[in-house]
Formats: C-alpha cells, structure tokens, sequence
C-alpha cells in the first residue's frame, strides 16, 4: 500500500513538473449585502491582476475561486472552511472588513493556508499569527495620520468620536485616533456609540451639534457615515468630517450626496499620484479596459494582494506547497504593487504610505501622501 | 439638555415612530384576520422603496407619481404573495404559514439581490422634502414634518373603512370567525386580500418615507424595519390597529431618547425595542391596546 502511495506521488510530481496545471486561489469576499461596494471593487482588481498574470513562471494557470460572504461573519466562516476542504485553494485572499477577516485568518491558520487581506486594517488581526498577512496598513498607522493631520496641520482643537461598536474596525481606529489625537494635544469632547445597520442619525447629530466640537472622527463604514452626514447637514451642523479608508469609494459620495463636499478621509492609493511604474502601467490597462481614469484603491488593493500571492507562490519551487507560499509572503521587500512600494514582515503586516482625500464636486481628490 | 435639544429629538422620535407605525399596521391588520405574522411585510416595504426608485430614475415619473406607482405596485405585490404562498395553506397549520412567510421574504430580498445588487441605490429626493425649515429654534428638513401628518391621515383611512364601510364591517367580522363569515355568504378570500392590499400599501408608503429620510434603497433595508415594526406591533397589541401606531412611536422614541440620554448605550439602541418586545409578552401578553382574541376581535 505504501509503494503504491509513494509512486502515486512521483507519478503526480513527475505530471507537475511536466504538465501545467491549474492551481486554485481562494477569494471570500462580501459581493452583496450593505458592504457588496467594497467587495465588488476589490474583486474587480483581483480578477485583473488575473487577466493580466494568469501564469506562474512555472507555467501553471492560477483560478480564482470566489466565494461571497454576504458581509456575514458566519458566511465568512464557512466561505473559507469550504474554499480549503473542498475546493482545495492553496491560499486565500479576503475578507475586507476586519470583523469578517478575522473569521477567515481564524480557520485558516488551524489548516496552515495562507491567507493576505487587501484592506482589513484592525491592529490585531495579525497578532500571534503565522498565517495571516495583508498589503495594506493597520488602524494605528491609519489613526496616527488623521490625528496629526488634524492637529498639525488643520490646527483642530476638540474632537467628536463616534464610534460603530459592531464593527471590530471602528473600535480599532477609533482608539488609536483617540491616543494619536490627545497625545498631539487634542481633545476629545465626546464619544458616540453606534451600530451598523442604523439609518437614523438625527439623535447623534443633534449631540454632536450640542457639543459643538472643532472637528468630528468617524471611523466608520459608508452606508453609516453618508447618513449622518447628510443629517447633519438637515440640522445644520456645518463642522469638519473626518473618516478612515471605510468611505473610500465612490458609492459613499454617491449616498452622500452634496453633504459629504469637503469631506476628508486616509486612503491607500490615488490613481492621480501613481506611486510606481507598476501602478502606471496597470491603470493604463484599467483604463483601456473600461474607458476610465479613474480607479478606486480599492481596486488596487485588490490587484496588489494578487500579485504579493503569485510572487510568493513564483519563488517556491513547489507552488502548492502552502507553508512556503505563506513564508514567501512575509519575505516580500520593496514590492513595487499597484498602489505602492510594500515590505511585509514576520508580523504579517505591512509598510506602506498613505494619502489623505478630500471630496470635491462629487470626486475624492488627492490632497496629500504621509509615509510612516 | 436644553428644551429646543429636548423638543428637537421628540421631532425625530416622532418622525421616526411614524414610520414605524406606518409598517406596523399591515402587520397587526393580517395577523388580525389570519393570525399570521407576515414576515415578509419588511420586504414589502423594501419593494416599496425600489418601485418609487425605477419611478424617478428609469421611468422619470415625477415624484407623486413614482409613490402611486410604489403603493399600486406593492399592494399588487402583497396581494399576490397571499394568493400563491397563504392561501393553497388556509387550512394547513399555523406553522406552516410562518414557515412560508419567512420563505416570501428571503425570496424577495434574493431576487432584488439576484437582479440588482447588493449595492445601495441612492434615492433622489425631491428638493422640496430636503429644504430646512426653522420653527421656534428647531432646524428639521420638510419630511420630518409631512411624515407624521401623512402618517395621521392615513391612519384615519384605515380607521374609517374598518368602522363605516361594508368592507371593515366584513374584516372585523372575518377577525371574529372565519368559519361563520364564510357561512354569511362573505367571501373569506376576498376580504384577505384586501387585508393584504391595504397593508402592503400603506408599507409602501413607510418605504418611500424611509427612502426619503435616509436617501438610498438596497434589498436588505426592510428587515430590520420589519423586525422592529413587528416589536411595535406586538407591544401596542398585535390585532389592533390604534395598538400598532402606539407601538410604533413608542419604539421610535425609545431609539431617540435612549441616544439623547445616554450616548454611550447609543449601539444598543435596537436591543431597547426589542427588550419592550420581551417586558410586554412577559406581563401583558396582549399588548398595551391588546385584544383577548379568545373572546373580542379588533
């Protein structure tokens, strides 16, 4: 019985070495649901980076196996339970929220599956993890820019937090902004908590107006953040917005209407600065693709956990050997990806800039790049 | 907290019980006759708020006639799930009629999915409902105010064909016993599907307003609607109409009032209708204008 499993397995390395083959990639991802905006665009990137590296230096054809997660936690679970077991995926890349990433880096670190996040920026999603990684920054980088942002160079005095208590991301950037903020010598004059999935604001926004601070954070998703600062604007309260990458898209300046003009918020990427020659020549392609300039970073994110995963996987000499691929990740130095130059680390994060948006007449403009 | 603070969060309690009672009415109104909770009404009024949404944007209707379209649209709707999912089950048990229930709604809520995305539309809003008026220090936008009137006069609709007409006489009678309705010579059937149309009508209209005050529609918006509505329906007293609106405000207060006072239980604020869901079954299992179904009826 052994002799018979030990010349299966020469017979399938002696196919793999002279047949290419498909080798799937596992992608969880939220494609419908209130989050589906964050999905769609980064699943958008992923499937370009595809088209544009079907083919690992080894000849073999890497699929995209997508499953969505509804923005469900539990169908995260089960999204990548099932993408490991049945579907047989040597990594995976996904979720976005950090709620729904920490249920994938969760089970894929008992099944030893590498996974890489495009925008899940929680601090401690990595934490004590040998297989979890991502391409983007974490919350304490993210909190640190708007604090010193705002206080350095807005001059803002008095802040007004609030806070989505169900969502593992805005506690996270919420607490590092607050630490950020009161350390460059700011205030914080309120704290407001919430809950995603809330559409009426008008008791928060009468608190903030009551308040009356210089500036408010709201580390927060978009369907929430859109409303509040439309009925703001309903009551009259006129001051600075402030938001992390969770209203980076354009479906929040859509829902937002005229009262998200002048709004700010930390990004990863602008399409206008493209940061490296790769950048340039992937929204060139982007662009004659489908007949748009502009690109979401989320679309770069998306792009950029692709080619971090087939980079690793081109520099093993088995590309299916999960283990290798994961440690390969945590070697990548000065990538040059779509939205930036990346190092990963041992901690499975990465160092990264950031830029700061602001929206204007519809469209997020650049405004400024902070590197760490 | 200052008064124009205080009087300016009962607006927004006001407006936002309102339209929970507005949804909470076709609840209590088909459990009335059928003892059923329509779990799908939640996705009626999703239905509600899309079909006003192709009014305006693809069709191009102006305004009052993307909310004719919306309520003619859901009613049919309405009456339609009662036709192909309850009726062929009217004598089958009581469970199986829920069970169908929540299967007409995740159906709903898939095919707008299927068909539509996931991704929030946003709801262009007439002009005319944004404006900011100022009355004695309190800044609200038109719709805080045309929602509770609106909500006032239909109510007293719904009041008046239950209690002057020949077919509120039949829906009451239906109520009390449907065997003997039937006996009367009343098509049973009939009158449930009238039930069913005035109740997803006025849905309809609950949607266009939550449409309006929070502009985006996506197919997942009615379900917690739905859930708190049916909270609101239960503690004012599911089966009676008056019930249902009591019940409504009282949730959209309680929202209001639990962030005013205490901002940082704000995140709980869906926990507190629910909570007064579980206070009233506990002690007054009928609701606050409850009926004792076993022995009066509406």
């Amino acid at each position: 019985m052994r002799k018979l499993a030990v010349l299966a397995t020469s017979v399938a390395l002696l196919a793999s070495s002279s047949f290419a083959k498909e080798i799937s990639v596992g992608v969880t991802m939220s494609m419908s649901g209130p989050l589906a905006a964050y999905g769609q665009t980064a699943y958008e990137g992923i499937e370009f980076a595809n088209s544009l590296q079907p083919k690992l230096k080894n000849g073999d054809t890497v699929k995209l196996v997508l499953i969505d997660t509804k923005g469900d936690k539990v169908e995260s679970a089960n999204a990548t339970t099932r993408l490991i077991s049945s579907d047989k995926v040597v990594g995976i890349i996904g979720e976005l929220t950090s709620t729904n990433t920490a249920q994938v880096m969760a089970i894929a670190e008992k099944k030893q599956i590498p996974v890489i996040s495009p925008v899940a920026t929680n601090d401690k999603l990595t934490e004590q993890k040998e297989f979890a990684n991502r391409v983007c920054f974490t919350d304490s980088f993210q909190g640190a820019v708007v604090a010193n942002y705002a206080a350095k160079d807005l001059k803002l005095k008095t802040a007004v937090v609030v806070v989505d208590q169900a969502q593992v991301y805005s506690l996270g950037l919420a607490k590092a902004f607050t630490d950020a903020f009161t350390k460059a010598g700011g205030k914080i004059v309120k704290e407001i908590k919430v809950s995603s999935g809330d559409k009426d604001f008008k008791a928060v926004v009468s608190q903030i107006k009551a308040a009356n601070p210089d500036f408010m954070f709201l580390p927060m998703y978009h369907p929430e953040v859109s409303m509040i600062a439309r009925q703001a604007k309903q009551i009259g309260l006129t001051k600075p917005m402030f938001s992390g990458d969770g209203v980076a898209n354009q479906t929040f300046i859509d829902l937002g209407g005229e009262a998200v003009e002048g709004y700010m918020f930390t990004d990863f990427f602008d399409y206008s600065a493209p940061p490296t020659q790769r950048s340039k020549d992937f929204i060139a392609a982007y662009a004659k693709k489908t007949g748009k300039q502009e690109m979401n970073s989320f679309v770069a994110l998306g792009a950029d956990s692709y080619n971090v995963m087939v980079d690793a996987m081109n520099r093993c000499a088995n590309p299916e050997d999960s283990i290798c691929i994961n440690k390969e990740i945590k070697s990548t130095t000065n990538f040059e990806g779509v939205s930036g130059v990346l190092t990963l680390d041992k901690t499975g994060n990465s160092t990264r800039s950031a830029v700061i948006k602001v929206v204007q007449n519809g469209k997020a403009v650049y405004k400024a790049t902070v590197n760490p | 907290m200052d008064l124009t603070m205080f009087m300016q969060q009962m607006v927004n309690g006001f407006s936002l019980g309102s339209m929970y009672a507005l949804i909470a009415i076709g609840y209590t109104m088909v459990y009335g006759v059928l003892r059923l909770i329509n779990f799908a009404h939640g996705d009626i009024m999703m239905v509600g708020g899309f079909l006003g949404y192709f009014g305006i944007v693809v069709l191009d209707l102006p305004f009052g006639a993307a909310v004719l379209l919306a309520i003619v649209g859901s009613a049919l709707l309405g009456m339609a799930s009662d036709r192909i999912a309850y009726r062929p089950l009217r004598s089958a048990p009581k469970i199986s009629l829920l069970i169908t229930a929540i299967g007409v709604s995740f159906f709903l809520e898939n095919a707008f999915n299927v068909f539509f995305g996931g991704v929030p539309k946003a709801f262009p809003v007439p002009a005319y409902l944004e404006n900011v008026v100022d009355i004695v220090g309190l800044t609200m936008p038109v719709s805080a105010i045309i929602v509770p009137i609106i909500t006032a006069f239909l109510l007293a609709i719904i009041l008046w064909v239950l209690y002057k007409t020949k077919y509120g006489m039949a829906i009451r009678a239906l109520a009390f016993d449907v065997g003997t309705v039937n006996l009367m010579g009343i098509d049973a059937n009939r009158i449930i599907t009238l039930v069913f149309g005035m109740g997803s009508a006025l849905a309809a209209v609950g949607g266009i307003f939550w449409a309006v005050n929070y502009p985006s529609v996506e197919p997942m918006m009615g379900v917690l609607v739905g859930l708190k509505a049916f909270a609101a329906a239960v503690v004012g007293g599911i089966g009676s109409v008056g019930g249902a609106v009591l019940g409504g405000l009282i949730i959209g207060f309680t929202e209001v009032v639990v962030i005013a006072f205490f901002p940082e239980l704000g995140g709980y604020k869906d926990a507190f209708a629910f909570i007064f869901l579980i206070l009233i079954l506990l002690f007054k299992p009928t609701g606050i204008l409850g009926i004792d179904f076993e022995k009066s009826r509406f």
